[in-house]
């Protein structure tokens, strides 16, 4: 240990290289050279990389134990190189962007699950796609994603996170699509990529609230400015007013009121905004509403890709980063309420949609978006390590739930080749008998799932069962409201009915969630084997005695394997992930509470990372020894939810649930097409999406193609058709044009032309006239503009100068005659403007001499106005050192000696509605 | 001196009524032999013209001097012109001007 210590200090922590680019180099090798290597040297370079990546994460995982037992550090750094540098707020910082890792209790105990859980679902995948021609690849994309997902946890900035954000979303897009031929997986692929992808706008909009507030991406830094984010920003208008809407409130009287309400200023404070923004991310990412959709169709990929991404690791990285923010988040209760509240909702929602699914997949997806659903809100009533621990025991039954329905696929596989068949629930059942290991550790992970009491998802549930009750997050400032004086808004406020409202949603979930999978177990493992017919050419045998044909009898002959256990590779991770469900829970044993037992392990490991955050977030006294009481509907819900599914599905096979689906057939088909959400999506969003192209084609065939390309064309042949007739051949024609074209210019010579040149200038009030000059011209004049000419005969006076007073005008008139006796005239107008006196005196200019002797011109720059907007006190978030540079560079500025007083600032009270938007200006700029 | 005096403009008229009809001549006539003789009218108009001016305002010989170039020049037109009605004679057997319309469009 002290060896270790030695190689990696802890602010140069280049273990953490070791962790996240061994899998890169797996996947490197598995991806280039897989095909030649063969299938054993692929899987043992895939299984070596991510098991020295696990033994990595442990050692650091000790190393860092180590470091806080001794106070010594909370996080160990390895800093690599500056990426970029970005300008910050009003050129005033630099934000540089670094490649650099960290580790801290959080990202350690991730690190842990995700190089544990993937090194077994390698282990798994070895076996289960052995039969498969891209076997190299599949285990390239695993190295490459778990790659991208350490680069997640462990990234030190929120751009590195960000890459390997996008990291997980293109291995998971690959992997979804691992059977490209099929053009089903392929879009399943797609759409998981695009769902991704709305979810990166808003994290990238959150970054750059963040770089704007707090002018810092990594984690110290954004922790220490995190209070500058109290800050409120006017949402709406964006401008002043609504342009249209202004227009329509003063034309038409019984609108003005809409109009005034519309244009109402609105605030939010940024915390908010960035809370907001950093959860579409999320949502987009763990599978929440709006942006689930993607996950239910993600199961088209292989059952080991659903375990691993879909369910243990890239799905969990959105509560991952909500924890990672929690500094920031906990400085909006808005922000959080909208986070748990949504969580419930989705995890309702979701679990309505696996009651009625046949497709084992689907129905452990729908489960995951639930399940994440009650992550969010853990992390959303500020019971961030509880969201955390259960993310910790998601992944454990989560991935044994997938890998067991990975062992039953493969083994109805083999029977069918078709893949929707082998995962239908209704050509399954009785397979206890066939596969008893995966039964087993089936019914752990089932066990876990719907929290039987002592396992793992018990304590992981409960607890945020019960802190969703009693916890909240209070207003970050004192007195509910941000800014001063008349326009101070008031901060969200945790209601009253929320804690309520959450229980009631979780509580509700969780008497789905037991529902539906015990009627998950009961459909696969239990009554009789219906797989037996949907072979191919299976014949019933002669003497079909009606009931159960799983024994051989009369030796009628079978089609297909009998339905058999899986190999060792397969079981072993069943098994781990199994023990680790139902015995998982004792890191946080929180509901052990009364019996006196009091021991957290895993709050006390995370305890460092959400001290800032806990300052928030309170929990109401009076419910504190509510926790037996509040456990009880947890245990009801297994009860009532698990015996429900009992009764239904094993002792009355079933027969309830298809009277009910044909009573309401509707209302069933509604259910199982999972509410039609997809289908809302393709007819608003897409649909207008698609309106919005057919716009742009139809421009660019009628207009580009049409009119621009076409249309002038054809003007220009048609030109040319006319022209042509000119061309006749004949030599008389021609020369009748070229008589005519001599005869105009004849004309045009002959003619006299009145042409002079005009000197105008208005300044000093002196306009000239000079006329031109032609053959045998002579010239006669009105200069006084009174109508006669000048002189009687025609002279070689070719100039005339003249002067205006202010505001007068004149008409200066020539005539011209030429060498054949023929004239013209033309009549030059002038006129002096009034001087123009609009603008305001001219820019005072503080003139000093430096010190070299030169003399220098400052503009003295008028003040701006103070406008009653939001502004932090003098000085109060930056650093000393920054508030002082900016001071003195304000100075400069102004070219002021410091203590010059300057204008008085109108009064900031009585500000009429809609006041501009407020200039987030830094402390230094207030006069 | 101003021999002529007042009547330049006699001579004037007469010249241009002379270049007229050879203009409206060449316009007019079909025949290609016509043109050309219509085009000789034309040198000519301008060469009394020339002629007459010099009369008046010449005391050099300056106008009788260009009067003889373009008489040189219409004779080496004519010949040059008598060559290509030949020419276009023993192609197309005509001397209609109206038949040269091989560039037509």
């Amino acid at each position: 240990m002290d060896a270790l210590r030695a190689i990696f200090p802890h602010d140069d922590f280049a273990l953490l290289l070791v962790i996240i680019l061994v899998p890169l180099l797996g996947a490197f090798v598995n991806g280039v050279f897989g095909k030649r290597l063969g299938k054993e040297a692929v899987a043992l370079m895939a299984l070596s990389a991510i098991g020295v990546s696990f033994i990595a994460s442990a050692a650091a995982f000790l190393l860092l134990k180590d470091a806080e037992r001794t106070q010594e550090a909370a996080r160990l750094i390895w800093r690599g190189w500056d990426w970029v540098t970005i300008s910050g707020r009003q050129d005033l910082s630099q934000v540089p962007i670094q490649i650099a890792f960290s580790i801290d209790a959080l990202s350690g105990a991730m690190a842990l699950i995700v190089t544990g859980v993937g090194f077994l679902i390698h282990l798994y995948s070895v076996k289960y796609m052995e039969k498969d021609p891209g076997f190299h690849r599949f285990f390239s994309y695993l190295n490459l994603f778990i790659f991208s997902m350490l680069v997640l946890i462990l990234g030190d900035s929120l751009p590195v996170l960000f890459v390997g954000w996008e990291g997980v979303g293109l291995c998971s897009y690959l992997l979804i699509g691992f059977w490209y031929d099929n053009d089903y997986n392929a879009f399943a692929g797609k759409k998981a990529f695009v769902a991704n992808r709305i979810g990166d706008f808003g994290l990238l909009v959150a970054m750059a609230l963040l770089v704007y507030y707090c002018g810092a991406l990594d984690w110290t830094g954004i922790d220490a400015q995190s209070r500058s984010l109290l800050q409120a920003k006017q949402v709406w208008p964006i401008g002043n007013d609504v342009p249209w809407v202004t227009w329509l409130g003063q034309h038409y009287s019984s609108l003005s009121g809409v109009a005034e309400w519309v244009n109402r200023p609105r605030y939010a404070s940024a915390a908010t905004l960035v809370g907001l923004a950093l959860f579409l991310g999320c949502a987009g990412k763990s599978a929440q509403i709006p942006l689930y959709v993607w996950l239910p169709d993600a199961m088209a990929g292989p059952t080991p890709v659903s375990a691993l991404i879909h369910a243990a690791t890239m799905v969990t990285a959105g509560v991952y980063l909500v924890c990672r923010m929690s500094g920031v988040f906990v400085l909006s209760p808005a922000a959080m309420f909208t986070v748990a509240t949504i969580g419930g909702l989705t995890a309702v929602l979701a679990a309505t949609i696996a009651l009625v699914q046949n497709d084992i997949k689907r129905v452990l997806a729908y489960s995951t978006v639930s399940q994440l659903g009650y992550m969010f809100i853990g992390v959303g009533v500020g019971a961030f390590a509880a969201g955390f621990f259960h993310v910790m025991t998601h992944a454990f039954f989560k991935a044994c739930l997938f890998l067991g329905s990975g062992s039953v696929i493969h083994a109805m596989h083999a029977r069918i080749h078709d893949t929707d068949a082998s995962q239908d629930m209704r050509n399954m059942g009785g397979l206890k008998r066939f596969m008893p290991v995966t039964f087993w550790t089936f019914v752990a992970a089932w066990a876990a799932i719907v929290a039987v009491p002592f396992t793992s998802g018990f304590f992981s549930k409960d607890e945020i069962l019960f802190q969703s009750f009693t916890s909240f997050v209070k207003a970050p400032v004192e007195g509910g409201k941000l800014g001063e004086g008349a326009n101070a808004i008031q901060l969200f406020q945790w209601p009253e009915w929320g804690g309520k409202f959450l229980y009631t949603l979780g509580v509700l979930a969780a008497v789905m969630t037991a529902f539906y999978m015990t009627r998950l177990v009961i459909g696969i493992f239990f009554g009789e084997f219906k797989g037996w017919t949907i072979v191919k050419r299976w014949k019933a045998p002669k003497h079909h005695h009606g009931h159960a044909h799983d024994e051989h009898e009369h030796g009628a002959p079978l089609e297909g394997p009998t339905p058999h256990e899986s190999p060792w590779q397969m079981t072993v991770p069943l098994v781990v992930l199994g023990a680790l469900s139902v015995v998982g829970g004792f890191l946080n044993p929180h509901a052990l509470s009364m019996f006196g037992v009091h021991t957290h392990p895993l709050d006390n490991w995370l305890a460092p990372v959400f001290t800032e955050a806990k300052k928030f977030v309170e929990h109401v006294p009076e419910f504190e020894h509510l926790v037996v009481p509040l456990m009880l509907p947890g245990i009801g819900a297994l009860v009532v939810g698990g015996g429900f599914a009992y009764w239904m599905y094993l002792m009355q096979s079933g027969e309830p649930a298809k009277k009910l689906a044909e009573q309401m057939p509707r209302l069933h088909a509604l259910v199982y097409d999972k509410w039609r959400i997809d289908e809302l999506y393709d007819e608003t969003i897409l649909g207008a999406v698609d309106s919005l192209a057919e716009g742009f084609a139809w421009a660019d065939r009628w207009l580009v193609d049409g009119l621009l390309a076409r249309f002038t064309s054809f003007v220009v042949a048609a030109v040319g058709t006319g022209l042509r007739y000119v061309q006749t051949g004949r030599v008389q024609a021609y020369a009748a044009m070229m008589i005519v074209g001599v005869g105009g210019m004849g004309w045009f010579l002959i003619a006299p032309h009145a042409h002079a040149q005009v000197m105008t200038d208005h300044a000093s009030g002196s306009y000239s006239v000079t006329a031109s000059p032609g053959l045998g011209y002579r010239y006669r004049w009105d200069a006084d503009g009174d109508g006669t000419w000048d002189t009687e005969s025609f002279s070689d006076k070719t100039n005339v100068e003249l002067k205006l007073e202010p505001d007068k005008s004149q008409t200066v008139r020539l005539q011209v005659v030429n060498a054949f006796g023929r004239t013209a005239e033309k009549a030059f107008a002038f006129s002096r403007p009034k001087p123009d006196r609009s603008r305001g005196p001219a820019t005072t200019m503080n003139v000093e001499q430096g010190a070299d002797g030169q003399l220098r011109a400052m503009p003295q720059r008028p003040r701006p106005a103070a406008s009653g907007t939001f502004q932090l006190p003098p000085g109060g978030n930056m650093d000393p050192e920054a508030t002082r540079r900016l001071f003195q560079r304000l100075q400069q500025q102004r070219g002021q000696a410091p203590g010059q007083p300057g204008q008085p600032a109108p009064p900031g009270g009585g500000q009429p509605a809609p006041a501009p938007a407020p200039q987030p200006a830094p402390g230094g700029q207030a006069p | 001196m101003n021999l002529l005096g007042e009547v330049i403009e006699h001579y004037v008229i007469l010249a241009s009524v002379i270049f007229t009809l050879g203009a409206i001549g060449f316009l007019v006539r079909r025949n290609v032999l016509i043109q050309l003789m219509s085009i000789e009218l034309m040198l000519n108009a301008v060469n009394l013209l020339l002629v007459a001016y010099n009369r008046v305002h010449g005391a050099d010989m300056n106008g009788q001097m260009f009067a003889f170039f373009i008489i040189a020049v219409a004779a080496a037109e004519a010949a040059v012109g008598l060559a290509i009605v030949l020419a276009f004679y023993r192609l197309r057997q005509t001397v209609l001007s109206d038949e040269a319309d091989s560039l037509k469009h």
